[in-house]
């Protein structure tokens, strides 16, 4: 009985041990994929001893708008004077909200954006990026 | 003048994404796949898994992958594995499941962003190191939290905020002018060239903020540019006295204001806030005997993006008035009335800007147009992405800086403001700059300290511990935490 138990002992030490091998093995050389350079650097561009000073174009990203209808209307007359990251950056906004931004575009900046496309965007905004919907 | 090149953005095009040429605008729209998410993403891991480099393992690397992580939940239950560990010596002691580096989520809320910056990709935009992306057209970018360790903010590290998409892309310094017109004597028009030379340089330390920096820690979030804290920098200006400039030309009698107008021009129509981006200060105002035309930001020409080839520096005020790519300063008989001065940056007439979004509704609240921006404090180290072994000796550091003159006291508290603790100043650079602070902090015991940090301008005007609230999204200046988590040294 007494041997049993030493045996039984003695193996969940082995196997603890080779457990904790494999496990002390786990802190070094971890690596996992990923997506590196997602920044590249860039080029310098060419100077000229004029009095001209410029720099090369700004970049602008790809468009990440959701899926849903009233999206063309988003990317025709909202894109005019921004990209949609002004839409995709906000935090969740009440549907109240979107609908005073999209009224401000057209009353204070003069968007001019048609009345039926008008109400196609602010659905939209609310449908994907008010409180109660968007999620991620 | 001449019109600048303007407005030219080029694409970033990540792979599996083609980008076309808007039809109605000549705008740049890209074009997703909507399978290329996955596919990128995807990609490399099964590159290494069929890659021959993974070692002598005949596995491919996500099965060892898995194995790793199932061998560890199962022990991580058994939960013995770091006990059995400690006597296994001390080169397994400590071992912990390495998580992958996980990107941040796109956006934060409704909640107040939990961050200290806010939480977009980083981005590389002409003269700029990689910071932070809110927005690429126009340009928004933030100041990534580490810059601020020191007194003065690298050129290729200050924040950029701009309101309209025609963002110079080039100046032309043999046509570009500094006018000075409107209701004067003698209107001028002055090459910098001219403004180097005839006119006596003068420098500045001072801190530029964004009315709506920390924008998001407000509740209930308000719309707007997201920011997290770095929406600020300090640095040397140098150029010419703005009153010297306004003598030359001499106001007539009957003049009320001044304005400011950069190069910057919007798609919108003539006379309305999203074609042209100007800002007023009245002529009685003291703060105009302090303004410079600046035309060094720490000893280097400006980044185009922070305002080449001047910019007007108005120390203690927020940055709205701060106009970059200055050309045209005109003096007024009528006040301004313009959307960035009637409705735009005007904050509630009450102490601290504070109000409710019930007040707002009512439609009674008085607003004043935003300007001195009040006392903060910052801890910039430690920044919580390290653990601190109990008993070490470490040194706290941040910054601390007033629109109201010189901060002449930083304290900081590790018991949620039951008591404060004194830090050291660093050097003073004059009543406007950033000045930094150092405390060395002992963690007595293991555990999660918040740390709060709170400074004291020479007016005495201390940072309080209640947040604001205003529909702009202004005025953030609450007592700021860093949680510090304090692991055992043995």
């Amino acid at each position: 009985m007494e041997k049993r138990t030493q045996a039984i002992f003695f193996l969940t030490c082995c196997l603890v041990m080779a457990a904790g091998v494999i496990y002390a093995d786990l802190k070094k050389g971890y690596y996992s994929p990923a997506e590196l350079g997602s920044v590249q650097q860039t080029a310098p561009i060419e100077l000229m001893p004029d009095s001209n000073y410029q720099v090369s174009a700004y970049p602008v990203g790809a468009l990440e708008l959701a899926v849903g209808d009233g999206r063309q209307d988003v990317q025709i007359y909202c894109n005019t004077c921004h990209s949609p990251r002004y839409i995709t950056m906000q935090p969740p906004l009440p549907a109240a909200t979107w609908e005073a931004e999209v009224n401000k575009m057209n009353k204070a900046f003069g968007a001019g954006i048609p009345e039926e496309n008008t109400k196609k965007i602010i659905l939209y905004l609310q449908a994907h990026y008010s409180t109660e919907n968007r999620k991620q | 003048m001449d019109g600048p090149d303007r407005n030219a953005y080029e694409p970033i095009a990540p792979r599996g994404h083609e980008s076309a040429i808007h039809p109605a605008f000549g705008v740049f729209v890209p074009m997703r796949d909507p399978g290329s998410l996955i596919k990128t993403r995807l990609t490399p891991l099964i590159d290494l898994a069929n890659s021959s480099e993974v070692g002598a393992c005949p596995m491919n690397a996500t099965e060892r992958f898995l194995l790793r992580r199932d061998l560890l939940k199962i022990l991580g239950k058994a939960s013995g594995g770091i006990a059995v560990s400690r006597w296994l010596g001390p080169e397994v002691a400590l071992a912990q499941e390495p998580t992958r580096g996980k990107a941040i989520e796109p956006f934060t809320g409704p909640g107040a962003n939990p961050h200290w910056n806010s939480v977009g990709p980083y981005v590389a935009e002409p003269q700029k190191a990689p910071l932070l992306l809110l927005t690429d057209r126009p340009v928004q970018l933030e100041t990534p939290r580490h810059y601020f360790r020191t007194a003065f903010t690298p050129n290729e590290a200050f924040y950029v905020r701009w309101h309209l998409e025609g963002i110079p892309n080039a100046v032309d310094l043999k046509s570009w002018k500094l006018q000075i017109e409107g209701n004067v004597n003698k209107p001028l028009a002055l090459s910098l060239s001219e403004l180097m030379q005839k006119f006596k340089p003068v420098s500045l330390a001072a801190a530029n903020q964004c009315s709506g920096n920390s924008r998001s820690r407000l509740q209930p979030r308000v719309p707007g540019a997201q920011w997290g804290n770095g929406a600020m920098g300090n640095a040397m200006w140098t150029g010419v006295r703005l009153r010297e400039l306004l003598d030359k030309a001499g106001a007539k009698s009957g003049s009320l204001q001044v304005q400011f107008q950069g190069l910057e021009t919007g798609q919108g129509p003539e006379g309305l806030g999203s074609n042209l981006f100007l800002k007023s200060l009245d002529l009685g105002n003291p703060v105009l005997d302090e303004c410079i035309v600046a035309y060094l930001m720490n000893g280097e020409p400006l980044p185009i993006l922070n305002g080449f080839p001047v910019r007007l520096v108005v120390p203690g005020y927020f940055a709205t008035y701060w106009t970059k790519c200055l050309t045209w300063i005109r003096v007024l008989n009528t006040p301004d009335e313009n959307f960035w001065m009637k409705t735009a940056y005007r904050v509630p007439d009450t102490p601290r800007g504070n109000t409710t979004p019930e007040d707002v509704k009512a439609g009674t609240l008085r607003t004043v147009p935003i300007e001195r921006f009040p006392v903060r404090s910052f801890v910039i180290s430690p920044d919580g992405s390290s653990k601190i072994p109990a008993g070490m000796n470490v040194a706290l550091r941040g910054i601390a800086f007033s629109g109201f003159g010189r901060v002449n006291r930083v304290e900081i508290s590790d018991d949620d403001g039951k008591t404060w603790m004194p830090a050291k100043l660093g050097e003073d650079h004059g009543a406007y700059s950033f000045r930094t602070w150092e405390l060395s902090w002992i963690a007595k015991s293991p555990g999660r300290y918040s740390m709060a940090v709170r400074a004291t301008d020479e007016k005495n005007n201390t940072q309080p511990d209640e947040p604001v609230w205003n529909p702009g999204g202004y005025l953030w200046n609450r007592i700021e935490r860093q949680e510090i988590v304090v692991g055992n040294a043995n």
